[in-house]
């Protein structure tokens, strides 16, 4: 038998969602990112049909994720209840046309209907953003996550699935490495920025010590070495290899910063009052901060 | 209109956690699921410290974000306040868990039992399937306080109308009534008293007031 | 599938009694026959203190009703082997089989006689805490009137756990077994580490909660910021074991820096000996015919009792004529002899203890000691009076109360005599808003102690201290604690015993002084509600010594420590289970100031689990088998049981030789008590206690306090000098030493008329130099705190218990300083190590602000090893380090939870 742990007031590791629901941000963002990266290829010619479906199919390796870790999952078709405000229906509202579309867009590029396929996979990716925002709004949503509800998260969740997709794609395509550095300057302003903006605000310090750590991590393997290995596929052409390598390195950290993200760094508000009670004669003061709190 | 909100009186309360207690038992939930209980929060250094014990559970907000998340509708909000669950249609993502700022969110997916694999025959009377694997939190004991509304009694007061944690407290340190309503207790308690409510930062509009001092009242 | 819908619900009115803080009134819901609920008695509002609220222990019932872990039916051990190492092997057997096997072994000591050679009593029994088994063990009592001598001097903590010194001195001074502020009406509570708002009850809880929103300011002086510090206005990190140097330094200011018309100089003038003059060999000058102390009023030495005097209370006088009395009948003859007042002798002796000195033994500024004290003789209010049920009293809102460890071993009788020369000075001992006494247990009648106050001798009450002369005094001990050869004060009453040094018990049974006489183990030992392996000191020893004991008995609830080394296990029904009906209200132990009286009914709301049986049921077995029916019957009849049977216009009494079933005895009692409580105008029975759960009176609220009772009789307090102690403890020194006994020599300093200060921190030291230890390699203060989930009521194998008690700070945890960890390396949840020269406990840390960087606190009593769910907690234990040491233990034979120890981390935190 394990003693239950004393609670007190610190921020607490969520746990309501673990790998399987990472697993749906990291699926999602990469997919949907490869999706849109497919169809900017297919537009410059460049063939798409494995990319579009590997993309399709990341989608749907997270949700079933999600599938597996809900509750009750059987009722799973509730979800669709709430689009009024839940970005979670909306999440499901827009991944049904998403996979209806890339499946028509999957079967006219196989069949070599082209027209019909790319009008499709245009659609499909206009649905894969609208799915990728809905992941970006499903954690902003979630208050009870300080590292989450913060909007800066917002463009760098855009930004790395974009990130991730596009280095995935450029393993089929090494000639979108330059669309990937780009990017990954991008993901890497995105970033700092959401640091920066849990800075301001504070956040649960142990949040910070994961993300600090993380942060080495994605600067180095995540931004730093992709970089070097894209651009020097810019110089070197005749070396796809570099172009893969950097585009997979960009996909793994971004998608690893997810799985961190998600799973290690999100703890909850935790308790805090303003100020302490006046007890009898007593005197009240102010709290200087909140319980495991930091502003750094 | 009724607004029911819950009063703590943080000069009262000791962190006894009786209506932690008492909570579990009218509400049968299963080991490690608290849907109210009393932190414990230092302020200060030493020897400059003090010490606060803060009830806590779902606040019951104006604007709760485990209703605006809540992807299967669910969880709902009625007008008088409480703050609900429904367990037959919930599905269990846990997303209102992330959303609400207080942890007063919980998800059991199988049965738990204070002692091993075998429920006592106190769980098994108390056993209800229904809140397996989906979202379960403090009610304000809202079945309760129907009830004793059914029965013309007056939540807050009569002890058939209020929730557990509230006839409960050795303290005398938690009420619960009708805001607005100006003659209840809890109008009272907050029009003489300095108050605030927790993390009221994050906009939901809390339905759980903390008081710390008397106000200072014209005379 | 939803929650069965029940088609039988019901609320059965019962009471919690768990602690000595009740009892409170609650219901039990009943859903088809098995209990799910506990609420509060709403129908108790108005009556109870709380209005009917249960504090958090009694919510854990319902659990304990079905504890999985529960023995249900008799067991017999099969291994003949005992210890730690050596499994019981329990065998189950029937009633009949245990009940003859238990009776077969009386019977054979009746037989052989109720003592042994020794003089020790062949049944020994112990019971946990403060007399609750009492309000569960049904008609036992009745069972132990009937059988006859038996040793209660094997304690499961007495004198290390309780509130020692104040049960003892406070009923010598106040009628006051605890002591407790009038909570109600007070202004300015000092409090030295009460934590009155874990282990005072619902009650308590209920009466500061309102004191504080009514404006009280409570100063909380103890090491670590407990609960009761933390809803105090004021916290005061005081070094531990130098309270008495704060409280010595309240009194100087109160005497030095203030002038005496500051005080009550009435109330010390007629309701003390403040004026009683002292003779040059410190005892008081008496008129040499009537042998009466004298006092100095209007130019003349003149009787304490003497019509019209106006004493002085402060002075030196010289008198024409007088006697001293000393030890053994000593008598000086005087003329011409300068006799100081009591006061003044004190006021001497405080002189030197003035704030400055005292912060830096207490290590506390002068500043606070001085504001605190000022602030106390300023919300005295010395001169106010208030109305009390159409009496006119003396308000005096100010009181001092005393926490466990302050109250125990070294140091603690200093304490309470500073605490109560407090109330003294300025009128505020047993008056409204002071400090007030709520029970008495060494005096009799226990319910009433304002019946207990009887004239004395000197004015005083009369105190029943156990003979020192030489034709009286116990030199062969009767007990295997000695209580009345070494414990002047504790008296003989039914309870002085088990309150006398219980540790000396255990102590002497494995290693008694080479020239006393060695104590034989008891034939048959009975326990119940105990587990002393577990909730007494160096626990690992105390284990082994159990496992020598011939016979045991216990009353089990779950295996546990003490009963691992039991021959039969008795299962009882308990709380939920089984039927007794208790007196309540009036005034009791902690807090406990009702303004009713009357009797509450403990009811079986659901059927007993497995072959439990209810405790009346198991005494009348006993005594019927013991061929006890008629003197078990006459017992309960004198009221054994709850309430005498017959009584004024009433008589429900046994018949003497008829055995009658549970039910039979207490629909009797419920009848009697109801009879004399109406006087005659209610006759309820057990049935129409069932259904109301209680029946109460008014109990005057003017009765809380003893002064007018004080005033009516004509007495004075016996303070502030302490003669007759002082020759008391002379004539034992010479007992001692003519036996040739020579190792409770420290203690028989403590005989002081008026308490000075001694290194008591440093008493701690020089016994760990002498068992060898280097107090650099021990450089913290371990102490402990209690907790309101696990403060009494054997409720650690209760889950919810443990569920709720993880949102308490350090419940299960070492606290220590965040500073002294950070030093040490040690973060929160960090496995560590507490080490002390006798022993070694570890759990998990956790660093916090609220503690003296010096002192290190482990709440609760815990490392369980045989206690099913417990033992798996892997909780530390202060118990398990601090050692059973005679060095430690002071003259009343009490011992305080304080242990140098070190600490070290062993393990990173897994989080």
């Amino acid at each position: 038998m394990k003693p239950i742990l004393a609670s007190g007031p610190w921020p607490r590791l969520q746990r309501a969602w673990d790998v399987r629901a990472a697993c749906n941000f990291m699926g999602g963002g990469a997919g949907a990112g490869l999706i849109m990266a497919s169809f900017v290829g297919a537009l410059v010619g460049q063939t798409w049909l494995a990319s579009a479906c590997l993309g399709l199919a990341l989608v749907g390796f997270g949700l079933t994720m999600v599938f597996f870790e809900i509750g009750r999952p059987w009722r799973s078709l509730n979800v669709f209840l709430h689009p009024q405000t839940s970005w979670m229906t909306r999440e499901g509202v827009v991944a049904v046309p998403l996979f209806g579309s890339g499946a028509i867009a999957l079967a006219a590029g196989w069949l070599g209907w082209r027209e019909a396929a790319i009008a499709a996979l245009a659609l499909t990716s206009l649905l894969a953003v609208g799915f990728l925002y809905c992941q970006a709004r499903i954690l902003r949503a979630a208050k009870g996550i300080p590292t989450w509800r913060n909007p800066a998260l917002t463009p760098y969740i855009l930004i790395t699935g974009l990130t991730e997709g596009t280095g995935l794609f450029a393993a089929f395509h090494p000639s979108a490495a330059a669309v990937v550095l780009a990017l990954l300057i991008l993901r890497f302003i995105a970033w700092r920025r959401y640091r920066r903006a849990l800075g301001q605000s504070g956040a649960p310090e142990a949040s910070l010590d994961v993300l600090d750590r993380l942060a080495r991590w994605l600067l180095i393997g995540g931004h730093a070495l992709p970089g070097l290995l894209l651009g020097a596929a810019l110089l070197l052409p005749q070396w796809p290899a570099l172009a893969v390598f950097g585009g997979l390195l960009a996909a793994f950290f971004g998608l690893y910063a997810k799985l961190v993200l998600i799973t290690r760094a999100a703890r909850t508000q935790g308790f805090a009052i303003p100020r302490t009670p006046v007890r009898g004669r007593g005197s009240s003061r102010q709290a200087a901060s909140r319980p495991g709190w930091a502003s750094r | 209109m009724t607004r029911y909100v819950m009063v703590a009186d943080l000069r009262r309360c000791v962190g006894c956690q009786t209506c932690t207690a008492a909570c579990k038992l009218a509400n049968g939930t299963p080991p490690g699921v608290m849907w109210r209980k009393v932190v414990d929060i230092e302020v200060g250094e030493y020897p400059d410290v003090q010490r606060v014990f803060v009830p806590t559970g779902c606040q019951h907000c104006d604007e709760p974000p485990c209703v605006s998340v809540c992807p299967s509708t669910a969880s709902e909000k009625r007008e008088d306040g409480f703050v609900t669950i429904d367990y037959d249609i919930c599905i269990g993502c846990g997303y209102c868990i992330t959303a609400c700022p207080y942890e007063a969110r919980h998800k059991v997916d199988a049965p738990i039992w204070a002692y091993g694999e075998q429920p006592m025959r106190h769980e098994q009377a108390r056993f209800d399937e229904r809140k397996l694997g989906v979202a379960q939190k403090c009610t304000f004991c809202v079945d309760t306080v129907d009830a004793g509304l059914a029965k013309g009694l007056k939540p807050g007061v009569d002890p058939d109308a209020t929730p557990a944690c509230v006839n409960a407290c050795i303290g005398r340190a938690m009420a619960f009534g009708d805001l607005d309503d100006p003659d209840s207790n809890v109008s009272r308690l907050l029009r003489e008293n300095k108050h605030f409510r927790m993390h009221e930062d994050i906009g939901t509009g809390p339905g759980f007031y903390y008081l710390w001092d008397k106000e200072e009242l014209p005379l | 599938m939803a929650a069965v819908q029940s088609t039988s619900v019901k609320w059965v009115p019962t009471y919690c009694y768990n602690c000595v803080a009740g009892p409170d009134l609650m219901t039990v819901k009943v859903e088809d026959g098995v209990a799910t609920q506990i609420r509060p008695n709403f129908a108790a509002d108005g009556i109870h203190p709380a209005c009917g609220r249960i504090c958090v222990k009694a919510y854990g019932l319902v659990q304990k009703t079905y504890n999985p872990h529960r023995i249900l039916t008799p067991m017999r051990r099969t291994n003949p082997k005992k210890g730690r190492d050596q499994n019981p092997g329990w065998k189950p057997i029937t009633w009949d089989e245990a009940m003859n096997e238990i009776a077969t072994r009386l019977l054979d000591i009746r037989a052989r006689g109720l003592s042994d050679e020794g003089g020790y009593p062949r049944v020994a029994a112990t019971f946990g805490h403060g007399g609750t088994p009492a309000a569960y063990m049904g008609t036992f009592p009745a069972f132990l009137a009937a059988w006859g001598p038996m040793d209660l001097s094997l304690g499961s903590g007495q004198g290390v756990k309780c509130v020692h010194s104040e049960h003892l001195y406070g009923e010598y001074w106040h009628r006051a077994f605890t002591v407790a502020a009038d909570t109600v009406n007070s202004r300015y509570i000092v409090s030295f580490g009460t934590n009155v708002e874990a282990a005072g009850g619902a009650c308590a809880v209920w009466r500061h909660a309102d004191a504080r929103t009514r404006g009280i300011k409570r100063v909380q002086i103890e090491p670590h910021l407990s609960i009761t510090g933390a809803a105090s206005a004021e916290w005061v990190p005081i070094k531990p074991k130098t309270d008495p140097a704060f409280l010595f330094a309240m009194i100087h200011v109160l005497l030095h820096e203030h002038p005496r018309a500051a005080l009550d100089v009435a109330f010390l003038r007629d309701r003390t000996a403040s004026p009683y003059l002292v003779g040059p060999n410190g005892y008081y000058l008496r008129d040499p015919q009537s042998r009466k102390p004298l006092m100095w009023s209007n130019g003349a030495a003149v009787p304490f009792d003497a019509a019209d005097a106006q004493p002085e209370i402060d002075g030196r006088f010289t008198v024409d004529s007088a006697v001293e009395v000393g030890p053994d009948g000593k008598i000086w003859e005087h003329q011409n002899v300068e006799g100081v007042t009591a006061l003044t002798l004190t006021a001497e002796a405080m002189r030197g203890y003035s704030p400055e000195w005292a912060a830096s033994v207490c290590e506390i500024s002068a500043d606070t000691i001085r504001r605190v004290a000022n602030e106390y003789l300023e919300n005295a209010s010395v001169g106010a009076t208030i109305v009390v049920d159409g009496r006119t009293l003396p308000y005096r809102p100010v009181a001092v109360t005393l926490g466990k460890t302050v109250n125990n071993g070294w140091g603690a009788y200093h304490a309470c005599w500073a605490r109560t020369m407090l109330a003294t000075l300025v009128g505020a001992l047993e008056v409204p808003g002071g400090t007030l006494g709520t029970t008495v247990r060494l005096n009799r009648p226990h319910e009433n102690r304002l019946e207990s106050v009887r004239v004395g001798e000197d004015g005083f009450m009369a105190a029943s201290l156990n003979p020192t002369d030489k034709e009286h005094w116990e030199s062969k001990p009767s007990g295997r604690n000695a209580h009345k050869t070494l414990v002047p004060i504790v008296g003989n009453s039914s309870w002085s015993q088990a309150l006398g040094p219980t540790h000396l018990a255990w102590m002497f049974l494995r290693d008694a002084p080479a020239d006393w006489p060695r104590p034989s183990y008891p034939d048959i030992w009975f326990l119940y509600r105990t587990n002393p392996a577990i909730s007494f000191w160096d626990t690992r020893q105390l284990s082994d010594t159990m496992a020598r004991m011939p016979f045991v008995v216990g009353f089990a609830y779950t295996q546990d420590e003490t009963n691992w080394m039991a021959d039969i296990l008795l299962p009882d029904a308990t709380d939920l289970e089984s039927t007794q009906l208790i007196r309540m209200g009036g005034t009791k132990y902690t807090e406990q100031h009702w303004a009713h009286q009357g009797v509450a009914l403990r009811q079986p709301a659901v059927a007993a689990e497995g072959d439990t049986r209810d405790f009346t049921w198991i005494a009348g077995e006993l005594a019927r088998r013991c061929g006890l029916t008629e003197r078990y019957n006459k017992a309960i009849n004198r009221g054994a049981g709850c309430m005498p049977l017959k009584g004024e216009g009433f008589d429900f009494s046994l018949e003497e030789n008829k055995d009658y079933s549970v039910d039979e005895i207490w629909d009797r009692a419920c009848k009697a008590a109801t009879a004399e409580l109406s006087q005659g105008k209610d006759v309820h029975g057990l049935d129409w206690f069932k259904e109301h759960g209680f029946y109460v009176i008014p109990f005057n609220r003017a009765d809380w306090y003893l002064t007018p009772t004080m005033i009516e009789k004509g007495l004075r307090y016996e303070l502030p000098y302490q003669e007759r102690l002082f020759r008391v403890g002379k004539e034992l020194k010479s007992r001692m030493n003519e036996a040739g006994h020579n190792w409770w020599e420290e203690q028989l300093e403590e005989y002081e008329a008026i308490p000075r200060w001694h290194d008591f921190p440093g008493m701690w030291i020089k016994t760990l130099k002498k068992m060898g230890g280097d107090p650099a390699d021990y450089p913290l203060w371990g102490i402990t705190t209690k907790v309101m989930q696990y403060t009494t009521g054997n409720n650690v194998a209760i889950q919810l218990m443990h569920e709720v008690a993880g949102n308490v700070r350090g419940v299960g945890r070492v606290m220590l300083n965040a500073k002294t960890a950070k030093n040490l390396g040690i973060r929160r949840g960090d496995l560590v190590e507490v080490r002390s020269i006798t022993g070694v406990t570890r759990g998990e840390a956790e660093p916090v602000n609220g503690i003296r960087p010096d002192t290190v606190v482990i709440p609760g009593q815990f490392d369980h090893w045989a206690t099913p769910y417990a033992k798996d907690l892997g909780y530390p234990s202060l118990n398990t380090v601090a050692p059973l040491s005679l060095d430690l233990t002071d003259s009343t034979g009490s011992g305080a939870d304080v242990v140098l120890v070190s600490v070290r981390k062993v393990e990173e935190s897994v989080q």
